[in-house]
């Protein structure tokens, strides 16, 4: 479970003013929730996320991951980057091995667990492909195997999908979803598309700008499995996406 | 690059060669002071079959690469030890902008005082002025590792360490091998002076000692070997960077 | 001023090794850094020496001058014209690892040993940096500006002057400090080569002589032109560079 309580975050700007990029932030997620963070550009969405990742302090407030404070990085959150950051000098499958190898675990062993959640993601045949001879989609699977293979109860995506084509993007939404089904791990996914949020969470954060805050949370009750196909017909999928989608407009209008 | 395109870049430096001999072979230079390219190039074949003039290009390789090797295990220490800390960062770099704009060829007579004549003191110069390219390139690359790639690490559980030597610095190596680069004809430029300003043996000693005795000719032969061992040297350095580069994007 | 505080605490770390050093091998080659600051006074009011070094400061401007203008034109061309890239990258890269200054013995058979040796051989040995990095920033102006300033009607000069020479400029004055150190190195060395008047001379000379205090005293001399050098350099850079947004490196002295 992750608790956050009265979270801020300061930074100076070049000038040397403080800049309030987000203000008393407070927010539950059970443990095998799946929650989108949506809002527009500068509310502080990706912050929030590195916060809870151990990567970036906190100005005030706290984090608290089953009670126990965030200190700074570590297993148990498992960071997939919008940018893959794969090492580029290692291969699909010592890229996948790379956590397990940290944690001790012995070359073979780390290979076959590797193998395992290379089949997971597709992509058995690549094993011994280095990442740019992958495409994007392909890099981005070999990221989320290479963050499971860890086994982190939480996974912090920082819009994962987001420099994908619109096909490729289907194909991982689809494949992320039966992961998670699989597995339930508690996942905070930040995107700037209303339709991938709603389609894939348990509830989306509305986040606002100027200060960066929560707007609203918004459960979505619908079914699951879900068939993104079915969706596309669903009178309730189409009010989540228009609703939300009103909010971000009437956010953005009121801050300029 | 092609084939066609190669070729190309032979034409000026085939017609160059030509218009030396044409230079030579018109009488509008003495032989003295212009010897041709083909007595030239006999020169220089005639010396190859001479073993004191191999000790000469032994002594010379010997200086360069050692004191290139040296520059790369320096610097790129340095570099390290500066993306450690901001602390060691601040400290290292306000060293390096002292001693970078500092023409530190003007310290040879003093490391000839120190190390003496021998192969220290021009070992030592090359080492000197080589490191500065690569520290600041590695330095340089170090910075500029991707955030998020450190943060992908630190996650999976690496040290600050382990994030240093196996995640930055290779992520780094393409920098690295740039700066290593420049280095390396930074050292083959060095160790000729060197040798020229004060030696017995190595190519440079052959220069001067050519022109001291107005030997023209003997003075054309080390300007192309050195050339020469600046470009195979080279050469090798690019070979090594493609297989320890393979993986990396535009390697 | 704080900003340059840890360079200063370093400047000064140096000069107290150099001191130590001195301390404790008690060589006589080794004089500390008090002898040798005593002996800049009498080495810059002798009018001979001072006359000399201004001379070389001179040849040295004139052959570096000389470079920059062929340099930069020269590695325009390069960057703008793929065929004119494609012939002369090869040679570049042949005549980049030869010391110019060891070409100085060569140029005074031929030339004498007057100014127009020492200042080919400074040209020689700061044009080639200059051709570089012009090159490259000429090869790295967007296509798209190039294409927008032709499609608004600027003709082939044009464009050279007032698109790729603004934007490779940055670039441009990388090779320009590298061409300035170098000119400054190449200067020293043919010097102490040609054992003509100068700042090089003086240095062999007084090595020579033993006279040691002397002797780092001109290492003084030279150090503070190369800083001199850098500082002046800096400050037009700046100038012409407002614009971008590329912060001060530091820079090399190579050779």
């Amino acid at each position: 479970m992750i608790a956050i309580e009265h979270l801020s975050k300061r930074f100076k700007t070049a000038a040397g003013k403080d800049h309030l990029a987000l203000s008393d932030i407070n927010l539950e997620l059970q443990s095998g929730e799946f929650v989108s963070i949506i809002g527009p550009s500068g509310c502080g969405k990706s912050t929030l996320l590195y916060m809870i990742g151990g990567f970036v302090p906190a100005s005030d407030g706290k984090i608290l991951i089953d009670g126990r404070p965030v200190t700074g990085p570590g297993p148990d959150r498992g960071p997939v980057f919008q940018e893959f950051a794969l090492f580029a000098w290692k291969t699909v499958l010592q890229n996948i091995a790379y956590g397990l190898r940290l944690q001790g675990k012995s070359k073979p062993e780390a290979e076959e667990r590797a193998r395992v959640l290379l089949r997971m993601v597709g992509l058995e045949r690549f094993a011994n492909f280095y990442p740019k001879e992958l495409s994007g989609g392909m890099k981005q699977r070999v990221a989320i195997a290479r963050t499971l293979a860890y086994n982190p109860e939480i996974l912090l995506m920082d819009e994962p999908f987001g420099a994908l084509d619109a096909h490729t993007r289907t194909h991982l939404q689809r494949d992320l979803l039966r992961i998670w089904e699989e597995h339930r791990k508690t996942v905070l996914f930040v995107t700037h598309s209303v339709e991938e949020a709603v389609y894939l969470s348990d509830r989306v954060i509305v986040m606002a700008a100027g200060p960066g805050r929560i707007a609203r949370i918004i459960p979505i009750e619908l079914e699951r499995p879900r068939q993104r196909s079915e969706l596309m017909f669903d009178r309730r999928y189409q009010e989540y996406i228009t609703e939300i989608e009103g909010m971000i407009d009437a956010f953005e209008a009121a801050a300029a | 690059m092609s084939r066609d395109s190669k070729l190309l870049g032979l034409l000026p430096i085939a017609g160059l060669i030509l218009l030396w001999g044409w230079l030579a072979a018109s009488g509008m230079a003495p032989k003295a002071l212009l010897p041709s390219p083909v007595a030239v190039a006999q020169r220089l074949v005639e010396l190859l079959g001479q073993g004191d003039f191999w000790a000469h290009i032994a002594t010379t390789l010997f200086r360069l690469v050692t004191g290139f090797l040296i520059a790369l295990v320096a610097g790129t220490a340095l570099a390290i030890l500066s993306a450690s800390s901001e602390v060691t960062q601040t400290a290292v770099n306000a060293f390096v902008r002292i001693l970078a704009p500092l023409p530190k060829i003007a310290l040879y007579p003093a490391m000839i005082l120190i190390l003496g004549f021998g192969h220290s003191s021009k070992i030592a110069l090359v080492a000197i002025e080589a490191a500065f390219p690569i520290y600041l390139a590695t330095y340089q690359g170090m910075r500029n590792v991707d955030q998020k790639l450190i943060w992908a690490a630190r996650s999976a559980g690496a040290s600050r360490l382990h994030c240093l030597l196996f995640v930055m610095l290779p992520a780094a190596a393409p920098s690295i091998l740039t700066g290593a680069r420049v280095a390396l004809v930074i050292s083959c430029i060095v160790v000729f002076l060197s040798e020229m300003m004060s030696s017995t043996e190595g190519l440079g000693y052959v220069l001067i000692d050519a022109a001291r005795n107005f030997r023209t000719i003997d003075m054309f032969v080390p300007i192309i070997l050195i050339s020469a061992l600046g470009l195979g040297l080279g050469a090798g350095l690019s070979a090594l960077r493609k297989r320890l580069l393979t993986g990396y994007p535009q390697a | 001023m704080s900003r340059h505080l840890p360079s200063i605490c370093a400047g000064l770390v140096l000069l107290l090794m150099w001191q130590l050093a001195h301390l404790s091998f008690g060589l006589s080659g080794l004089p500390g850094p008090m002898a040798a600051f005593a002996a800049l006074p009498e080495l810059i009011s002798d009018a001979d020496a001072l006359y000399d070094i201004g001379q070389s400061l001179q040849r040295m401007a004139a052959g570096y001058l000389l470079a920059a203008a062929f340099g930069i034109s020269f590695g325009l061309l390069m960057g703008t014209s793929p065929l004119a890239e494609r012939l002369l990258n090869p040679l570049i890269m042949m005549i980049y690892p030869i010391p110019k200054a060891a070409l100085m013995p060569i140029l005074m058979i031929w030339l004498g040993i007057g100014d127009m040796s020492k200042i080919l051989v400074i040209f020689l040995g700061s044009s080639l940096p200059i051709i570089y990095h012009s090159w490259q920033g000429g090869r790295s102006v967007s296509q798209i500006v190039v294409w927008s300033a032709a499609a608004m009607g600027m003709n082939r000069a044009q464009r050279l002057f007032r698109i790729v020479l603004p934007a490779a400029l940055p670039e441009i004055f990388i090779g320009l400090r590298t061409g300035l150190i170098l000119a400054l190195i190449t200067m020293v060395v043919s010097e102490i080569v040609a054992r003509s008047n100068g700042i090089g001379n003086l240095l062999f000379n007084s090595m020579d002589m033993a006279l040691y205090d002397r002797m780092f005293a001109a290492i003084i001399i030279i150090a503070a032109m190369g800083y001199a050098l850098d500082l002046i350099f800096e400050a037009i850079r700046r100038r012409f560079l407002r614009w971008s947004d590329q912060q001060d490196q530091i820079q090399v002295a190579v050779g």
